[in-house]
């Protein structure tokens, strides 16, 4: 449309032109798995009348999916490299949490065992990555193997029996038994008997809202003098849903029992995958490799490092992860972790990572892994045959790619 | 000159070595118990599911290292369903038989044209039918049963997948068996040397008439063997005819037909195969569709053999075809590999189970060898390549 011709534009004009100033099309297609957790959310929220918002089911939705946020972010990087996965995190989860539970028993102290579940971890993933990186053996046979072994040594670890955690310092400390939240510090500070809300938990709320904000702001500044046009309004408007997101999350928490421990593990853990993915030079060659090996290897990477260190990250996660797994279940049982590498996995594709490698975000694979723990839990207090929530499950899974492959295609 | 041909010899065909090398390691430690008939007919039987899906496996490899994680769990619903069919409802044997098949060509339909035509990846493809499947199957089961197991199944239809032919009682000679074997024997023999006058009377290379005798001698002497220890046995199991069966028919698919030229292309480079004019995306549709009918019969002999359906059948079974595809030379990455390399795989991880259970090795220690081996033999793989290029 030229600009000297003013003629009132008709109705369909007007929403075309709204539509492409305001990018409509693109707000979907970005934002279609947010949008479905809301739906499946308040699908949820109606169908139990209001359960699955209780405060204490918005704890238990956190500390039941902490392995998957810690597990997902190290996939992440894995697929990253070009839709390569570990299949082994199951069963290393379960071997590192045998080992630090026998520490545990035999009366070790918490963080030497803890160091050792972190260093058996990473010892693992070094090793797998070492076939992956320097011999070029396929991800997916390296981890199988690893898959089948560590299975079988946790079993051995064990004795084939369940040992339970009574280091009561761990479990306070991991997420695990009723005690495992931040103590209030501010009530007692302020000589506040203990009670709800949860003062501390308020002000850490409030507190990450304003360093969000103000984050925003200086993106948004930053953005301004160099130049990238984003659209002011919709800046606004993510802000300000993700600080609401925030504040919500606070309130239940809050008048639940406070910050679980757990929570500042995950944090921890998206934080610094969030700074790696997007502010540092390893964070852009894993992106490089993904998107094509052999450019990236030209222009001086060693994309050998790359996959070493991506498979040495998910390896020190899954330590972690055996951690968690251990600390909440209080105790240890040769079955644990089986799955667990289906629902990372699963949360990362859900989330938006590409299953050829090279595209993918921290923040979409949380969506993911949200979402995988909504529809858990919910179908859980629904009271669904867990043989139908695994057919559920499957089903979001191969939607979620379809649809990642389907609009991507169209772009073409 | 001769060690050179030796040595190139061994190196062509190192998985055999190790499977000769293993196999002894395994009689030392047994004591002889794995070379007993009866070990012979175990191999066989308990293994059976490991060729055929390994046939299907490997035609999906062959496209670029594609897999099917959902084989294993298909087995254990389509084991519900023909328990439903055949035992609760009491349906003739034909028609249930076909209803599955009927059902695994659906489902290796669909499959197929997500991943041919959405281009869907086929592992994650499959993974949904991974977590789907076992679910639907065991709440079928438990539906229809208090144990969660349906079973015994009809004779009529145990005769056709499990059980002996012409059985004899065990310590006797069974001379159909016998025969059949010698037959055999003198086939790959006349096939061998067929071959290598085809050959020559073309003008390409082949085996010097010593090689020849060599290579026929040691089929044929393996098939004598182990048909003798198999007619000791009691008979030919019905299940090899089907093994037997659809392992000669791959074996020629992928060796002697156009169609099977192209899996190999694909896998080889599938932008230049689209380019010369094979139909990519039917090859990838074919291959799964292929690899779900044979999961379909795998299913029924599984359930054969335990005369029931269980939801735990098929656990694994993933992991086994794969396992013995790779251990058998199949390039992960596809557009290498043959029947005959997955064969010699399946027979090893065969042995390696079976000598470690006679031995009765902690089931744990069977894990974790059973990762290592395929580790191994990747690695193994990888590097003998290196040497040669």
């Amino acid at each position: 449309m030229s600009e000297n011709v003013k003629k009132a534009p008709s109705f369909k004009q007007n929403v075309t032109e709204f539509m492409q100033k305001y990018k409509v099309g693109e707000f979907f297609q970005k934002y279609t798995m947010v949008l479905a957790l809301v739906i499946v959310i308040a699908f949820f929220a109606l169908r139990t009348g209001g359960k699955t918002l209780l405060p204490a089911n918005i704890n238990n939705l956190i500390a039941q999916n902490a392995y998957v946020f810690v597990l997902a972010a190290g996939m992440l990087l894995c697929i990253l490299t070009g839709g390569n996965i570990d299949l082994s995190v199951g069963s290393v989860v379960c071997f590192a949490a045998a080992v630090g539970t026998v520490l545990l028993k035999a009366g070790v102290n918490m963080w030497i065992a803890v160091l050792a579940m972190l260093a058996i971890g990473l010892a693992v993933g070094a090793f797998q990555g070492f076939w992956i990186a320097k011999l070029h053996v396929p991800a997916f046979i390296a981890t199988l193997s690893g898959m089948y072994a560590f299975r079988g040594f946790s079993n051995v670890v064990l004795g084939g029996y369940q040992v339970s955690i009574t280091n009561q310092g761990f479990l306070d400390m991991f997420g695990g038994g009723a005690s495992c939240y931040v103590p209030d510090y501010l009530r007692q500070l302020f000589g506040l008997e203990n009670g709800k809300p949860n003062i501390t938990c308020l002000a850490v709320g409030g507190l990450a809202v304003v360093i969000y904000i103000i984050m925003t702001l200086r993106k948004v500044r930053i953005q301004k003098k160099l130049q990238i046009h984003q659209s002011i309004i919709g800046t606004a408007i993510t802000t300000l849903l993700i600080s609401a997101v925030i504040v919500w999350l606070t309130l239940k928490l809050a008048n639940h029992r406070g910050i679980p421990t757990v929570m500042i593990w995950i944090c921890l853990v998206l934080g610094i995958y969030q700074y790696i993915t997007t502010r540092t030079a390893i964070g852009r060659h894993l992106y490089a490799v993904g998107g094509n090996e052999k450019a990236t290897a030209l222009s001086g990477v060693k994309t050998r490092n790359v996959f070493w260190f991506a498979y040495a990250s998910i390896g020190l996660m899954a330590g972690l992860a055996g951690i968690l797994t251990a600390a909440r279940a209080r105790g240890i049982d040769p079955t644990y972790g089986e799955g667990y590498e289906m629902d990372a996995i699963a949360s990362c594709f859900i989330g938006g990572a590409s299953a050829y490698g090279g595209i993918g975000k921290v923040s979409g694979m949380i969506i993911g892994a949200v979402l995988m723990g909504v529809i858990n839990q919910g179908m859980g207090i629904l009271g669904v045959d867990s043989n139908y929530q695994k057919v559920v499950k499957g089903i979001v899974l191969l939607v979620a790619v379809m649809f990642d492959v389907l609009s991507k295609r169209q772009k073409r | 000159m001769d060690k050179k041909v030796l040595v190139s010899t061994l190196k062509k065909n190192a998985m055999l070595v190790v499977l000769v090398l293993v196999y002894l390691f395994f009689m030392v430690l047994t004591k002889g118990g794995i070379f007993r008939p009866t070990s012979f007919n175990a191999l066989i039987s308990q293994n059976a599911y490991v060729y055929i899906l390994g046939c299907g496996m490997l035609m999906c490899m062959l496209t670029g290292g594609n897999i099917d994680l959902s084989c294993g769990a298909f087995v254990c619903l389509l084991g519900a369903v023909g328990g439903v069919l055949m035992v609760v409802q009491g349906w003739g044997t034909g028609v249930s038989l076909l209803l599955v098949l009927l059902i695994g060509i659906a489902y290796g339909c669909g499959l197929g044209a997500l991943v041919a035509y959405v281009h869907v990846p086929p592992w994650i493809a499959t993974l949904t039918g991974y977590l789907a499947f076992r679910g639907l199957g065991t709440s079928i089961l438990r539906t229809n049963s208090p144990t969660g197991s349906i079973g015994p199944f009809p004779q009529s239809f145990l005769n056709v997948f499990s059980g002996k032919i012409f059985k004899t009682a065990e310590g006797v000679l069974n001379w159909p068996c016998l025969i059949a074997g010698i037959i055999a024997a003198c086939l790959v023999v006349l096939l061998v040397f067929r071959t290598r006058a085809v050959r020559l009377k073309k003008g390409y290379e082949a085996d010097s008439i010593g090689a020849a005798a060599a290579k026929s001698g040691i089929g044929a002497a393996v098939i004598l063997l182990v048909m003798y220890k198999l007619s000791l046995a009691g008979g030919i199991p019905t299940v090899l005819l089907w093994v037997a069966g659809i392992v000669l028919i791959y074996s020629f698919i992928t060796s002697k037909t156009t169609i099977g030229r192209h899996f190999y292309v694909v896998g080889g480079n599938i932008e230049a195969a689209r380019l010369s004019g094979v139909n990519t995306k039917r090859i990838m549709f074919l291959a799964y569709l292929n690899m779900a009918i044979l999961t379909s019969i795998s299913a029924m002999t599984v359930v054969a053999r335990f005369t029931a359906a269980n939801a735990d059948a098929g656990k694994n079974f993933e992991m086994d075809a794969i396992s013995a595809c790779v251990v058998g030379g199949v390039s992960a990455s596809g557009g290498a590999g043959s029947i005959l390399g997955m064969v010699i795989g399946a027979t090893l991880i065969g042995v390696i189970n079976l000598g470690m259970f006679q031995i009765s090795l902690d089931a744990n220690y069977q894990r974790v060898v059973k990762g290592f081996v395929l580790l191994a033999a990747v690695v193994f793989d990888i590097l003998s390549k290196k040497k040669q290029s």
